[in-house]
């Protein structure tokens, strides 16, 4: 596990929780999922590892734009991440396979009174291997402190879609909970194989120490989502060209998208009110960009979700 | 050892937004954020700035400082790393190509004033494209090759980083010149706290968060209407 405790955001949230302490068993969730052809050549989940509260269970098949693309929820028994929890996440697709994994529900981040919770995620892709990650929202809560640390080794050939949703808080909770958190810091960075880096990028909020409502930050929006492309250069171009900047005032919607470093793909960005219409736009995203790959589309999302 | 007055007119000098190295090209995505009507007066334009130069100082200053230094003890390997990491954390495309734009023609201009058998190879690798050659990264390699102090530096990268976007708020904003010269001197009040929070820092305390920035950079970056680069 990365020792967060270096990270100077941290510094003044490094007390001991009282109740349970570090580490403890349910505090330390842990996943190890393993995606790859079979002798069929079906794309299938070969390894999982897993540690409370944590769980997924046996891939399904219910894509029906990719009927044979294995897909994973992932849950947790233990609620919202509260104090002193940790996690650690490790995603692997082989030469060739392809995955999609989610949450099953929105990832809360409880409120926080010690220490802090933080994400370990490393994604590995070989070889023309292909990888949707769509998570549902994560939502900090009052005084909550939350940090993330994601390292992806990605093949010049393989593509991942990596999304991630931050809304400001519980919005609609009692008189309504935005920005009160005390940390949200999300870091990522991606390799070659051969460990060359491609970028790196960091994003700290700390809303009670500057606040996130001035013009260039979240302004009047509630809801933040980055997605990062790492596809082929020629794919990137496609995808890019395909893919509309645009702010939408009536919606309260504003879209982004660039090429990051290194030819290493795409970063798009969204900004919203609302969680949904922001979910709308990654998936109708993720449709073009599994287009360009696969030739096939994303299906419309199930009604429950 | 520089005497004050002789750093000073230095600082002046390679401060100045008159110094050729294309800076007033550049908008950081205010044209954008005019346009959209994000911002439109002197509040407003002064609230954008305060976001630009948030980014700038938690990423080209840090970078910067640790690639002054690195002059200082003549460590070429670790001023390349400074380098390479502010292409690495720079998200926006425009950004980096003016970044890497205005990097080159500073090194240009700079053996063309001094001689400088750093600033002389650090341009070489950059016309043979071993290095990016960032503009913060260029800026300390030759402010201390030239005597400056690291604090200086500094100054130079909050002033040119302000008075970019103020310059460009001139042409798409309605505010006069009294309004952004007086945003200009509120900042400079928060200069030195400023650097405070990022002298000590390294390259992993690299960060941003300017995520409707983003996205205004993205509109200009994809739409046809340009006054600015960025």
């Amino acid at each position: 596990m990365k020792d967060f405790t270096k990270c100077r955001e941290l510094t003044p949230y490094l007390t001991e929780t009282p109740a349970m302490r570090l580490g403890a068993p349910g505090k330390n969730g842990k996943l190890d999922l393993v995606f790859e052809l079979d002798s069929g050549k079906k794309s299938v989940m070969r390894h999982w590892d897993r540690r409370a509260p944590l769980i997924v269970q046996q891939e399904l098949y219910f894509d029906e734009g990719m009927p044979e693309m294995p897909c994973v929820y992932i849950l947790s028994s233990g609620g919202p991440n509260v104090d002193g929890d940790r996690y650690e996440n490790r995603f692997t697709v082989r030469k060739d396979a392809y995955a999609f994994i989610s949450t099953g529900a929105a990832t809360k981040i409880a409120e926080m009174v010690y220490n802090y919770s933080a994400l370990k995620q490393t994604f590995v892709l070989e070889e023309n291997a292909y990888l949707e990650y769509l998570p549902e929202a994560t939502i900090p809560c009052r005084n909550s402190r939350y940090m993330t640390d994601t390292d992806i080794s990605i093949h010049p050939s393989a593509t991942l879609f990596y999304a991630e949703i931050y809304t400001g808080g519980r919005k609609y909770y009692q008189g309504g909970e935005l920005f009160v958190y005390d940390l949200l810091s999300v870091c990522t960075r991606a390799f070659r194989p051969d460990g060359t880096p491609l970028f790196r990028e960091k994003m700290v909020s700390e809303p009670k120490r500057k606040s996130v409502r001035h013009i260039g930050v979240m302004h009047h929006y509630d809801v933040f989502a980055n997605v990062i492309v790492l596809t082929p250069e020629k794919d990137a171009g496609q995808i890019y060209e395909r893919t509309q900047a645009f702010i939408d005032r009536d919606k309260g919607i504003a879209v982004g998208i660039t090429h990051l470093p290194n030819r290493s793909g795409l970063i798009f960005k969204v900004l919203g009110k609302e969680t949904q219409p922001v979910k709308k736009l990654i998936r109708e995203f993720c449709s073009v960009v599994r287009m360009q790959i696969k030739g096939k589309p994303v299906p419309e999302e199930f009604v429950w979700r | 050892m520089t005497d004050d007055i002789t750093r000073l007119m230095r600082l002046v000098e390679f401060s100045d937004s008159a110094f050729p190295v294309g800076t007033f090209s550049f908008s950081n995505g205010l044209e954008s954020a005019a346009f959209e009507g994000e911002v439109y007066d002197a509040e407003t334009l002064e609230q954008y700035v305060r976001t630009v130069l948030r980014q700038t100082l938690f990423c080209d200053a840090i970078a910067a400082l640790n690639a002054f230094r690195a002059a200082g003890r003549n460590d070429y390997e670790e001023i390349k790393e400074a380098d390479r990491q502010v292409i690495l954390c720079k998200m926006n495309a425009e950004a980096r190509q003016m970044l890497t734009r205005t990097g080159k023609k500073m090194a240009e201009i700079c053996i063309r004033i001094r001689e400088s058998e750093l600033m002389k190879q650090w341009l070489e690798d950059i016309l043979e494209q071993r290095v990016a050659g960032t503009y913060p990264i260029t800026q300390a390699i030759y402010f201390q090759q030239c005597g400056l102090t690291e604090q200086e530096l500094f100054v130079a990268i909050e002033y040119g980083t302000v008075n970019l976007v103020l310059n460009a708020a001139l042409r798409c904003v309605k505010v006069s010149h009294y309004e952004t010269q007086a945003i200009l001197y509120r900042i400079g009040v928060g200069a030195l706290e400023d650097y405070e929070q990022v002298r000590e820092a390294g390259y992993e305390d690299m960060t941003a968060f300017v995520p409707e920035m983003d996205i205004m950079a993205s509109l200009h970056e994809k739409g046809k209407m340009r006054m600015f680069m960025n």
